[in-house]
């Protein structure tokens, strides 16, 4: 379904017979080529984690010792499937928040016009861009503060990391949201809403879906730096049983001499999955399925 | 809130709250359309309305104003702005608004404020603290003196001590009574379990005061200076002197040995006239004295030029490699004949699936000269300096960077891909455009035009990548002609950490980090901004 | 609408402004309490058996727990342990005890002490009696300004470990252990983590073996902000690390880091290595033998010695409590064996440390620790190990010349000191 540039230029060409080898080296074969290099780059010091992980005494210098799955089963003793957990419902949740107000906010950019909206798009990309490093000692007192009133909202609570993380969702995202809500053509909105759709069944019905490829961008996006973010994480969750995955496994060689590689190592290659999960069942909307041809329209 | 709300939509006509601009329909149709969408709307109002009303009564019973301010303010405007048929904007945009002015530009503006405060080691909390822990490291066990069975009493409201001292004698007194011989005591085993005219307190009673009875000091003899019985567990107390004394009305530290009075001073610490100052201090504010302290240190001039040179060589340049190596693989899977490619983008991907500090971690064993896999298995064993080397450790951090972040820039561009329209192509297909130019004057325009700013924001956050670089070189290797502990891959935001302190070389300033980090800000966001401008330019030439 | 959302904006951007100057300024001193902070500790004050947050490492937890629970059982206070990092700990303390939030308790190291009375964070815990009980060493590394600020529970210091098999004596000298090194034809003939950053606690043994301690000292042995190390001895050690570096015989290698050595050790390619007991489980069913470390320069190779303990807060709302919990029930023998036992150190209780001796491997770090000093807990610490550090790792690669760089070293150290 995926028909774009190199793909139509080359397929429309006219055919001589079935491809010879040469042809078909300089049109697809040089992909693979291309493919098995680029895995074996992105990947490579991934198979090191691993052999790390596999290796009885746990060390990232000396991967060639007996093997044995010694860490992963190690793992079930430790707190390491709560954290799990944690960081999987902690990403779930900002990462649909983030696609449902990022796209909404991101509408409202691309559709309507109204005084601000340049540099209100402007100042929401360069906020994100404030240096995080103090960014611990707010949010610590800001939830002190809240916690009185809210407990939900207080230090060491999921919820308010999530509200934390939330705080983020309109930037880059949006952005993000915003170029490719404009590639939507108007028409179709003017079409609707002769037809009596009003604003809110526009978006709802007909625009989220033009746009679902951009919104599992997106959240996928915001699911990978929220699972991987543990530095507001580490100090807005402050008992080990509510921690995220990025913190516990920080936690086990934050010590150099009480490092843990082994389970270290076993943990962080489990830490993929989730992300991997996610891709694959995201795939199908980031490429293929509702493009230019519905959107010609 | 709520009852602002049932008013009006039992009012106002129901239907068209929503849609500011109906022009031509009939009031039916319309009310057909809307009614299940208002309905929810309803709800959704009612539930916040009622979260809303329950925070700001929360926010009432802790005294809890400011918030209490702002949660009113954040409920009014939802009110106002879902209610109103105007703001049709506002109405998309509030629910992530909120949410980014209460957790980002709070943020933003409490590190401004802290900016202008010498917050730090040293000045730490208020002055009453600073006076606490000041009175209590003063106060010094008498040398020698003996230790003293202890039992807590009580008379009334009042509390005491009573203890049993080195010969067996029994003593009771209090805060205003010094410890006075009782021979009605009872002693058993050592302690006394009962006085006459006094409640023996038991051990619940204790801790439901103890504050107070840490905080009793029962004098030893009608002479203050011969120390007073304290007691830290309330089963023994010791004999305990002070030497400074505090002055709440003049807000002074005397100590009774030099007599010298101690004075706070505008930097928050108590000084004497001698100019010494007692240790702990509190957190005022210092002006514009972070801004100017940041600039003045000769010591940081020659290498914040090789530094700032850097920063923007090592920002510019990942967003530029990261970016043509994701979006070359991009355009490679985007040939919908080409098998396996699933499984091509999601191996593709694994670099970004795993935690940053991970992957820094990881690099940094890997490019070990000696042991690093790296050097023993695509080198030979040759000792290729990769983190030791300026020029080397230069490459290194570009390289694993180039690592991090290319499965990003794959993914937005796949993205970007899918979006470019299919008759761009189809014209310069039929103009017969060869690849490389639809590539070059078609794609790369076009895609540029949607990525642009997410370009920009790259740069903006490896401007400021501090875990990348802190991980994986620390910053080295050391600067040879520096008198600071930088470093050849030292960015700016690693050098506000050494500079205030944060990465523990120095005693901690976040009011200076705070304002260096301000300047930063100024920097990164000042050219964005200007990019942006540059950006939008490109958009309308398009 | 046109010109809603800039005022809307401006509005709660406003309202959160003045709150977030609100909380920061109710941390301010003379600003009026206007936050909740005053009521909501007074309604979290206990009024029954009482409460206490002690926080612990990993390590630690399991110990810390068992007297806890014995706490517990006998006063019906309520204890909670949050498990937090070692790294962290420091830091996250000096923030939140005056925020209130802060435990009652926590594990630390002693050489954070001087930043955490500088930042009025830690009560003094008078041990009375009991400070008899305890080994003077670990006394002595709590106490500043003559206040004990802490309860001491291990004490930690390097030694020189030996793998028996492949080296039968222990060395007295340097030339002594290199000797024997390379006759145990092994990869390496002696192990020491250096890394590039260097590693001054680990090397310090030998830098006072030139005669060359890092700070002066007081009478009572407490240590002074002026540097020693500078001079003839500190020159002499600087030359001894160039000759014994990378450029010279290359016993001393920035390439080999914590990982690389242990690693190394473990698997029998050297029979000496420099480290102290956390490397014990990475050395699991190897013959070891715990001796002194040699001395290079001629007079005593000490170690710096690392004590831990408990702190009380400053804050604390329970102070009585905490203090009960650390004199009566962590200074007790079962609990110093508790805490012995999760992490390999010595204990600091005299008569936990007569038990823990029974075993060679912790009698030979305790004998070592003996003749060691306390690593130094002035805040002016922090302004030091990253200098020496570095000039270290650049003698010994030969990147700096050893008289200049060591020279330059000591001026920029006394100049971030003096700043």
């Amino acid at each position: 379904m995926s028909t774009t540039a190199p793909a139509r230029a080359s397929s429309a060409r006219p055919r001589r017979g079935s491809m010879s080898f040469g042809r078909w080296f300089s049109e697809l074969g040089w992909r693979h080529v291309v493919g098995v290099l680029a895995i074996v780059f992105a990947a490579f010091p991934l198979v090191y984690l691993v052999a790390a992980s596999l290796h009885e005494k746990g060390s990232l210098t000396d991967l060639f010792g007996p093997v044995s799955t010694a860490n992963y089963s190690a793992l079930s003793s430790t707190m390491f499937w709560t954290w799990m957990g944690n960081s999987v419902v902690i990403a779930v949740a900002t990462s649909i928040g983030t696609v449902l107000m990022g796209a909404a906010a991101a509408y409202a950019f691309s559709r309507y016009r109204f005084s601000g909206r340049r540099v209100g798009l402007t100042s929401l990309l360069i906020i994100q861009m404030f240096p995080q490093m103090l960014a611990f000692v707010a949010i610590f007192l800001l939830l002190i503060s809240l916690g009185d009133v809210i407990p939900a909202l207080g230090l060491n609570s999921k919820v308010a990391l999530i509200c934390v993380y939330l705080g983020g969702a309109l930037g880059v995202n949006t952005f993000l949201m915003y170029g490719f809500f404009n590639t939507v053509p108007r028409e179709l909105d003017e079409a609707a809403k002769i037809d009596g759709a009003t604003h809110a069944q526009i978006y709802w019905t007909i625009i989220l879906r033009l746009v679902a490829p951009v919104l599992a961008v997106v959240g996928l996006l915001s699911f990978i730096s929220t699972f991987g973010e543990f530095i507001i994480a580490r100090s807005v969750l402050q008992s080990e049983d509510n921690w995220t995955l990025a913190v516990g496994l920080y936690g086990w060689v934050s010590s150099l001499l009480e490092a843990n590689w082994g389970l270290f190592a076993a943990g962080a290659v489990i830490a993929t999955l989730p992300v991997l999960a996610l891709f694959l069942y995201l795939q199908k909307y980031i490429v293929g399925g509702l493009t230019a041809g519905a959107v010609k329209g | 809130m709520p009852t602002v709300k049932s008013p009006r939509a039992a009012q106002g006509a129901p239907p068209r709250a929503t849609d500011p601009e109906p022009p031509v329909r009939s009031d039916d149709s319309h009310a057909r359309n809307v009614r299940p969408g208002f309905l929810v709307k309803l709800v959704l109002i009612g539930i916040i309305d009622a979260v809303g009303v329950y925070c700001v009564l929360a926010a009432w019973n802790a005294q809890a104003y400011w918030i209490l301010a702002a949660m009113l303010v954040l409920l009014v405007a939802a009110n106002w702005v879902y209610f109103t048929r105007r703001a049709l904007a506002l109405k998309y945009i509030l629910p992530g608004l909120a949410f980014l002015l209460v957790f980002q530009i709070f943020v933003v503006f409490y590190t401004g404020f802290v900016a202008f405060t010498n917050y730090g080691d040293g000045h730490n909390g208020t002055k009453q603290q600073a006076v606490d822990a000041l009175l209590v490291q003063d106060e010094k066990r008498v040398d020698g003196s003996p230790a003293y069975p202890l039992t807590v009493v009580e008379q009334g409201a009042t509390l005491g001590f009573a203890v049993i001292d080195p010969d067996g004698a029994a003593l009771v007194g209090s805060a205003d009574e010094p410890l006075a011989p009782d021979s009605s005591a009872t002693v058993e085993s050592n302690r006394i379990t009962a006085v006459d005219g006094w409640t023996v307190l038991s051990r619940q009673e204790i801790l439901a005061q103890q504050q107070a009875i840490t905080a009793l000091r029962v004098p030893i003899s009608d002479d203050a200076a011969d120390g007073s019985i304290r007691t830290q567990d309330a089963r023994v107390g010791y004999v305990f002197k002070s030497v400074l004394t505090y002055d709440p009305d003049a807000g002074t530290m005397t100590d009774a040995e030099t007599g010298l009075v101690y004075s706070p001073n505008s930097h928050g610490q108590f000084q004497a006239p001698d100019g010494s100052v007692l240790p702990v201090g509190w957190r005022v504010s210092v002006g514009f004295e972070n801004f100017t302290t940041a600039f003045s240190d000769a010591r940081y001039a020659k290498p914040f030029v090789q530094i700032l040179v850097w920063t923007f060589a090592f920002a510019i340049l990942s967003v530029v490699t990261t970016f043509l190596l994701g979006l070359f693989l991009a355009m490679t899977f985007n040939d919908a004949r080409m098998r396996g490619r699933k499984v091509y983008r999601m191996l593709m991907i694994l670099p970004y699936a795993i935690p940053g500090f991970v992957a820094a971690l990881l690099w940094s064993g890997m490019l070990n000269r000696r042991f690093g896999l790296i050097n023993n298995l695509f080198f030979g064993g040759a000792e290729i300096p990769w983190l030791t080397d300026p020029w080397l450790a230069k490459f290194s951090v570009l390289f694993v960077n180039l690592w991090l972040g290319f499965p990003y820039m794959f993914l937005i561009c796949t993205g970007a891909l899918q979006s470019l329209p299919g008759d761009v192509m189809e014209a310069a297909k039929i103009d017969g455009a060869g690849r490389w130019r639809t590539w070059r004057s078609v794609i790369m325009p076009l895609l540029l035009v949607s990525t642009a700013p997410l370009l920009i924001s790259s740069f903006a956050f490896n401007f400021n990548n501090f875990t990348l670089i802190y991980m994986l070189t620390g910053g080295g290797p050391q600067f040879a002609d520096a008198s600071v502990p930088l470093g050849h891959t030292d960015i700016l935001i690693s050098m506000v950490y050494s500079i205030s302190g944060i990465d523990g070389g120095a005693p901690k300033n976040y009011g200076l980090a705070s304002a260096l980090s301000i300047v930063i800000f100024v920097i990164v966001g000042g050219i964005s901004a200007i990019a942006f401008r540059q950006t939008r330019k490109l958009e309308e030439i398009n | 609408m046109r010109r809603s959302i800039p005022v809307v904006a401006a509005a709660l951007g406003l309202a959160l402004t003045m709150s977030a100057c609100s909380s920061g300024g109710s941390n301010e001193g003379a600003a009026t309490p206007t936050g909740a902070a005053p009521s909501s500790a007074a309604a979290t004050t206990p009024t029954d058996g009482g409460s206490l947050t002690i926080w612990v490492d990993e390590t630690r937890k399991t110990a810390v727990q068992d007297a806890a629970t014995a706490f517990e059982k006998e006063t019906g206070a309520k204890v909670t342990l949050v498990q937090k990092n070692f790294e962290d700990i420091k830091a996250d303390f000096i923030a939140q005890v005056p925020t209130g939030k802060g435990p009652d308790i926590t594990v630390g190291a002693h050489d954070w002490l001087g930043e955490l009375t500088q930042n009025g964070v830690v009560a003094p815990v008078e041990l009375g009696d009991k400070t008899a009980d305890f080994q003077p060493v670990s006394i002595q590394a709590f106490t500043q300004d003559g206040q004990v600020y802490g309860v001491p529970y291990a004490i930690e210091n390097i030694a020189l470990i030996r793998n028996t098999k492949l080296a039968s004596k222990a060395p007295k000298t340097w030339d002594d252990t290199i000797t024997a090194g390379k006759k145990a034809k092994t990869k390496f003939p002696f192990l020491i983590q250096t890394s590039d950053q260097g590693d001054p606690y680990t090397y310090y043994p030998f830098q006072t073996s030139f005669g060359a301690p890092v700070f002066e000292q007081n009478d009572d042995g407490s240590y002074k902000p002026e540097l020693a190390m500078g001079g003839d001895e500190g020159i002499a050690f600087a030359k001894w690390l160039a000759k014994e570096g990378e450029k010279g015989t290359k016993v001393l290698d920035t390439a080999i880091t914590y990982d690389n050595a242990t690693a190394a050790f473990a698997k029998g390619e050297s029979p000496f290595i420099v480290g102290g007991p956390w490397m014990l489980d990475t050395f699991k069913d190897m013959d070891l033998s715990i001796d002194p470390l040699p001395s290079a320069g001629g007079k005593p190779a000490q170690p710096f010695v690392g004590v831990q303990g408990f702190y009380v807060s400053a804050q604390s709302k329970n102070a009585l409590l905490a203090n009960d919990f650390l004199i009566n029930y962590m200074a007790t023998d079962d609990a110093q064996t508790a805490l012995y036992k999760a992490g390999n150190r010595p204990p600091a209780l005299i008569s936990a440390a007569e038990k823990a001796s029974s075993d060679p491997i912790t009698a030979g770090f305790a004998a070592v620790g003996k003749d060691a000093v306390p690593m130094p807990s002035i805040p002016q610490m922090g302004s030091v190990w990253q200098f020496w550090g570095v000039t270290e790792a650049g003698i010994i690669s030969g990147k700096l010349d050893p008289t200049d760089g060591w020279n330059k070293m000591i001026k920029d150290i006394t100049k971030a000191i003096g700043s």
